[in-house]
């Protein structure tokens, strides 16, 4: 166990520093004079040498990597030239935003995907298991972008039920938040339900033909009992497993999820950065996002190497 | 040694292994149908220049945001420009995109997975590199490459083939590691065969079912990939027509064009959809035993 996480945790750090050092290089990979690169494009001389100062340009690449991670450690991402805010706070404003999407979203995938699992496992060759298979290959096969737009038109304005933008926390008006976060927290949450009920559905299968279900079949429990009690029990590894390994997927399609419905989140905030030519904001953003991902990917490995001993020995593998 | 070598079936695949998959597959109606889709779409992008009822960035003012009908089936943009024609002509970034981003991810992922699955040593430099990869989300990759390279339809291939690199890797490494001690292997060592050998012409070949299937997902994703880099500017640029470019012109005009909005994605939905039957009756066909149905 020890040497499980011990080498999971080595791991981790090697991909960390890897990232970081991609992503330094990035905006040194942009052609010109990456002063003026960072300090956007209207800047009097004054600043850009303020800049060089600041990020020791003038230093050697090694020393200039080192002092660029110290900050990035201590929270300091630099600034924006377009809005002259400190990134880590335009980050630390949007961020709650795509957090609660987010976890809206895979809430609703879970409880579809597992559902829809769960029946189309239990009903084989019926109708019921002939639907939810259909539903989940279109469910992969439709770009999530396109299935907003068609629930925008559709429930915003063929029929206005929703709101089609805007956001509203949930700590200030929970009613409204619901209201407005229901829509893009679907349209998140489709693909991500799709693969869930896949994987819970071939779970379940083979649980259900496993010799303990049949242990318990014998021993006179009921349907339900084995059916949840049982064979769901040790399918729902599986949904873990998952959430974690389409974790990159949610944060692009959280990107697009919040450019369609005018949320003021972390992926809205990257496109803009991107068309505004913000390059402190687009460095901080990419960082940000490889650290979580690497460091989320870190404590699912480790969550299910608890639940699971089976996944210490093998490594976990893919 | 050479004549040695010679006398060693190199590779257990042989035609008729392919001959019955083909059969498999061409028995399963649904595979059926998405190939008979797949190469439907591929001819038509093509030749678009032949099929398309008008040049795709004809301007008329006289006619502006059209309701489909007879003369215009997928009804017109908002400066009357035929929405079939383009989506016709989208159609070719959509194939370009699904082709030429596999091509990339398999020429730098194979080598990279073999040499990871044959030694052992550098496997882990290898996997480092791919954890890093991973490390950027698809779309957030997107948005550092466009930023370097400006976005084009070059930068979308390039953003969805170095995404689809890590799975390549892993693929091909896993394979690598499976076949590498099969008695075939053993005898072509014994039979005096170098590692390139090895790998070229024993291991490689047996290795080509998993990458097909690795195609089939990665192909569609790719084509989904592209409408929505292009759908957020980060790919394709306008006047270019492609099916995420139409999408997010759409999204000006929800109101007062609806059509603008749906068919683009219904083109983009059937072509996806055609490629996961054919993709899932190829798995099948290929390995009868992962078969759930």
């Amino acid at each position: 166990m020890g040497r499980y996480v011990l080498r999971r945790m080595l791991e981790s750090a090697v991909t960390l520093i890897l990232a970081t050092i991609v992503v330094f290089l990035g905006i040194r990979a942009l052609p010109g004079d990456p002063a003026r690169t960072l300090a956007g494009e209207e800047s009097d001389p004054a600043t850009l040498a303020a800049i060089r100062q600041t990020y020791g340009l003038d230093q050697p690449l090694p020393v200039q990597y080192v002092r660029y991670v110290q900050k990035a450690a201590t929270g300091d991402l630099g600034r924006s030239p377009r809005t002259g805010l400190p990134v880590a706070e335009t980050i630390g404003h949007a961020l709650p935003v795509t957090l609660q999407l987010a976890a809206f979203a895979i809430t609703i995938a879970i409880l579809i995907g597992i559902g829809a699992g769960v029946i189309a496992a239990v009903r084989r060759r019926r109708p019921a298991e002939w639907g939810a298979n259909a539903v989940a290959l279109l469910g992969l096969s439709v770009p999530n972008f396109w299935f907003g737009q068609m629930v925008i038109l559709s429930l915003a304005i063929a029929y206005p039920l929703l709101p089609a933008s805007g956001f509203v926390s949930i700590f200030e008006n929970p009613v409204e938040s619901f209201r407005h976060l229901l829509m893009p927290a679907v349209v998140l949450g489709s693909g991500l339900a799709a693969i869930i009920m896949r994987q819970t559905r071939s779970a379940m299968l083979d649980a259900l033909l496993a010799d303990y279900v049949r242990t318990a079949r014998a021993k006179g429990l009921g349907g339900a009992q084995v059916v949840f009690g049982h064979a769901l029990r040790n399918s729902l590894i599986v949904v873990i497993t998952i959430v974690g390994l389409q974790l990159g997927a949610l944060i692009s399609g959280a990107v697009v999820t919040e450019q369609l419905f005018v949320l003021p989140g972390f992926g809205k905030l990257t496109i803009d950065a991107v068309f505004t030519r913000d390059y402190p904001m687009i460095q901080g953003v990419v960082l940000v996002t490889a650290t979580a991902y690497i460091l989320i990917n870190l404590a699912v490995d480790l969550l299910y190497s608890v639940i699971d001993p089976r996944i210490r020995v093998g490594g976990a593998a893919l | 040694m050479t004549t040695v070598q010679e006398t060693i079936p190199a590779i257990p695949v042989t035609l008729s292994t392919r001959r019955r998959v083909a059969r498999r597959v061409l028995r399963n109606p649904l595979a059926v149908l998405g190939l008979v889709v797949v190469c439907a779409a591929m001819l038509t992008a093509l030749l678009a220049n032949f099929v398309a009822p008008y040049p795709f960035d004809q301007v008329n003012f006289s006619e502006p945001l059209r309701p489909p009908s007879g003369t215009h089936i997928f009804g017109t943009d908002s400066i009357g420009r035929d929405q079939l024609s383009r989506a016709i002509y989208g159609l070719r970034a959509s194939v370009a995109v699904g082709l030429l981003s596999v091509v990339l991810s398999l020429s730098i992922g194979v080598p990279f997975g073999l040499l990871a699955g044959f030694y052992g040593w550098l496997d882990p430099v290898v996997s480092r590199l791919t954890d890093t990869l991973l490390a950027f989300p698809f779309l957030v990759l997107a948005v550092g490459l466009a930023a370097i390279l400006g976005p084009s339809l070059s930068t979308a291939i390039i953003a969805i083939g170095i995404a689809q690199i890590p799975a390549v890797v892993r693929v091909t490494r896993g394979e690598t590691l499976r076949l590498r001690h099969m008695d075939f292997v053993a005898a072509a060592v014994a039979g005096g065969a170098g590692d390139f050998v090895l790998l070229r012409r024993h291991i490689l070949p047996n290795a080509v079912n998993a990458l097909i299937v690795q195609a089939t997902v990665a192909i569609p994703g790719a084509i989904i990939g592209e409408a929505v880099l292009s759908f957020l500017g980060l790919g394709v640029r306008p006047p270019t027509p492609s099916l995420g470019v139409m999408l997010a012109d759409a999204q000006t005009f929800v109101r007062d064009g609806p059509w603008m909005a749906v068919f683009p994605g219904v083109t983009i939905v059937v072509l996806t959809l055609a490629l996961n039957l054919l993709g899932d009756g190829l798995r099948d066909a290929l390995d009868p035993r992962e078969s759930r149905s």
